[in-house]
């Protein structure tokens, strides 16, 4: 609802129909005094329409594929073969092979998987107001629900390159018993907090990159440079470890540094993430959800003018 | 509010500003930053200080020129745009018929994309599927067709599914906005009978169309807007004599030909 929607139990509208359909409510618009709609209503309708975001992520990953018998093992195919091309390029960078191949491959393989969680989310979800523009058009709805689907479909999307890892991982295991990749530990516990928080930090900046989108309809295209150029900037390519002293402010600048160091350790090392990690994590993921948040929602009245 | 209204709007503005360049882009932004231009904004004032009653059960017709801020008011009594000024207070479920289509992927079915509609307008998942094959049965695709991808559609075959979905979902306020200009003879005839049995429910409906005979028949009380203004509200017939002679060309029977 872009504006206030204040539900009240009782009155005449709809009294002898639709007993459990849509309780009958009074909805008053009034002008916003200040630049945000009142939030309690906007979060409990947002919550309310869930479903919505889940089945529309659903539906539009059904009609991108639909036309392809391949379709879904790309979204596996790609990455690995991107990882490959990288692992490659690094291998020989270094100059020749190293005992520690396999584990290079692993971090690599880890990194750009998680990356491209975060990059699914944002590019796709910095489209998804003005790709949707009929929808906006006709129906009152809170608006980030259309990135929120866009991160549902992000996540659905790298949900299956985990097992593709851990193969790969076996795999490598097998042919290199010397390799040190750990086996199962207590702290794996610790992956779906780390992905629920690429989530939300992935999430937020989405709603940020969809609100500009609405004004500049060139952000799209410049994401995609700024995508790769946070590619380059993340620990994927190199180790989180290579940077010291100061020189460790690199990692912490980046939304998904503490992240792709906190992944790294606990998938290549075996070891829970230090406290600097967590912090760093937990404030990126609440700075991008809180100040895309606002940007979003102060603007969301616009888009229907705008798009 | 008195209990036996829908809608009730009170003095009732909005503005919005547009940006006048063409090309809203980044690049754009900053070549017209770097050379000290300042961005060229107009404000549109689409609705200027209205009041309306609508009561409960009534059909409300909107006549009036292009950017009379007709769609615009619809909108804003979906909730779609908030007001700059004034207040608006509904009273009972809205559906909506406000940009033709259903309106989402083209590469999905009829039938998925009447359940994502659902969805999106607030119903449960069971809610809308209860009732999908109603809003199937109504838009009366020739067979298969609501299976089938909806960019196989024909235009008239989009907008009969778009009006079905408005009309079925048991609103307690229907908004319809040129909705009626979709579909044949016949199936216009299923809407006015479908839209006649809303009023019986004690349904409210606010149609806005160009098509003055539908307005004169459907309708129990008319409006005309121009220029954000409310000019005259009162009987539709009488409305549309009114909207008529401003037009300067008198009640030729084409004016009604419009279906």
């Amino acid at each position: 609802m872009t504006s206030a929607p204040q539900t009240s139990g009782s009155n005449n509208a709809g009294k002898s129909r639709d007993k459990n359909a849509f309780a009958p409510q009074i909805q008053v618009f009034e002008p916003h005094r200040a630049s945000l709609p009142p939030l309690i209503p906007y979060l409990r309708e947002f919550w309310r329409r869930r479903v919505f975001a889940s089945e529309l992520a659903k539906f539009t990953d059904k009609a991108e594929y639909l036309d392809s018998k391949l379709g879904k093992v790309w979204l596996v195919l790609n990455p690995l073969l991107l990882a490959m091309i990288y692992y490659l390029l690094v291998t020989v960078l270094k100059g020749g092979k190293h005992n520690n191949g396999i584990t290079t491959l692993a971090h690599i393989l880890i990194g750009l998987f998680t990356f491209y969680f975060a990059q699914t989310c944002i590019t796709s979800g910095a489209q998804s107001i003005t790709s949707g523009g009929r929808l906006i058009l006709n129906q009152a709805f809170p608006r980030a629900l259309l990135p929120y689907s866009s991160s549902i479909s992000a996540f659905q999307q790298f949900l299956p390159t985990i097992p593709v890892y851990i193969f790969v991982i076996i795999i490598g295991k097998l042919m290199y018993p010397a390799t040190q990749v750990p086996g199962i530990t207590w702290h794996f516990i610790w992956v779906p907090f780390i992905v629920a928080l690429v989530g939300i930090t992935g999430f937020g900046l989405a709603l940020a990159f969809a609100t500009m989108n609405v004004y500049f309809r060139d952000t799209n295209k410049l994401l995609q440079y700024f995508m790769r150029i946070w590619l380059y900037l993340s620990p994927i390519l190199w180790q989180p470890e290579m940077l010291h002293g100061w020189h460790r402010a690199v990692l912490y600048l980046n939304p998904l540094g503490p992240t792709l160091s906190a992944t790294s350790h606990i998938w290549i090392d075996g070891l829970a993430p230090n406290l600097a990690e967590w912090i760093g994590m937990l404030s990126w993921a609440l700075l991008s959800i809180v100040l895309g948040g606002y940007f979003f929602i102060s603007r969301e009245r616009d888009f229907a003018v705008r798009i | 509010m008195p209990d036996d209204l829908a809608i009730r709007i009170e003095d009732l503005s909005i503005k919005y500003k547009i940006n006048v360049d063409t090309k809203r882009t980044l690049k754009n932004a900053v070549m017209r930053a770097s050379k000290g231009e300042r961005v060229r904004m107009r404000t549109v004032e689409a609705v200027k200080h209205l009041t309306l009653d609508v009561p409960h059960g009534s059909v409300l017709g909107i006549v009036g020129a292009n950017g009379a801020g007709k769609s615009t008011l619809m909108r804003s009594i979906a909730g779609i745009l908030p007001p700059t000024e004034g207040r608006i207070i509904v009273n009972g479920k809205i559906s909506t018929l406000l940009a033709l289509g259903v309106g989402f992927n083209p590469a999905l079915s009829g039938r998925d994309n009447i359940i994502l509609g659902g969805l999106a307008s607030g119903l449960s998942r069971e809610e809308i599927e209860s009732k999908t094959d109603q809003i199937a049965e109504f838009a009366d695709l020739p067979d298969g067709f609501i299976d089938m991808p909806v960019r196989t559609y024909s235009s008239g075959m989009y907008g009969r599914v778009a009006f079905s979905v408005a009309v079925n979902m048991t609103p307690d306020i229907l908004l319809l906005d040129e909705a009626l200009s979709a579909g044949d003879a016949s199936f216009k005839e299923k809407s006015f009978t479908r839209m006649r049995e809303l009023c019986e429910e004690a349904r409210t409906i606010v149609i806005v169309s160009h098509a003055l005979a539908t307005i004169s028949e459907l309708c129990d009380t008319a409006i005309w807007m121009h220029k954000g203004n409310m000019l005259a509200k009162g009987k539709p017939e009488e409305i549309v004599d009114q909207y008529l002679k401003f037009l300067d060309v008198g009640t030729l029977p084409s004016n009604f030909e419009d279906m």
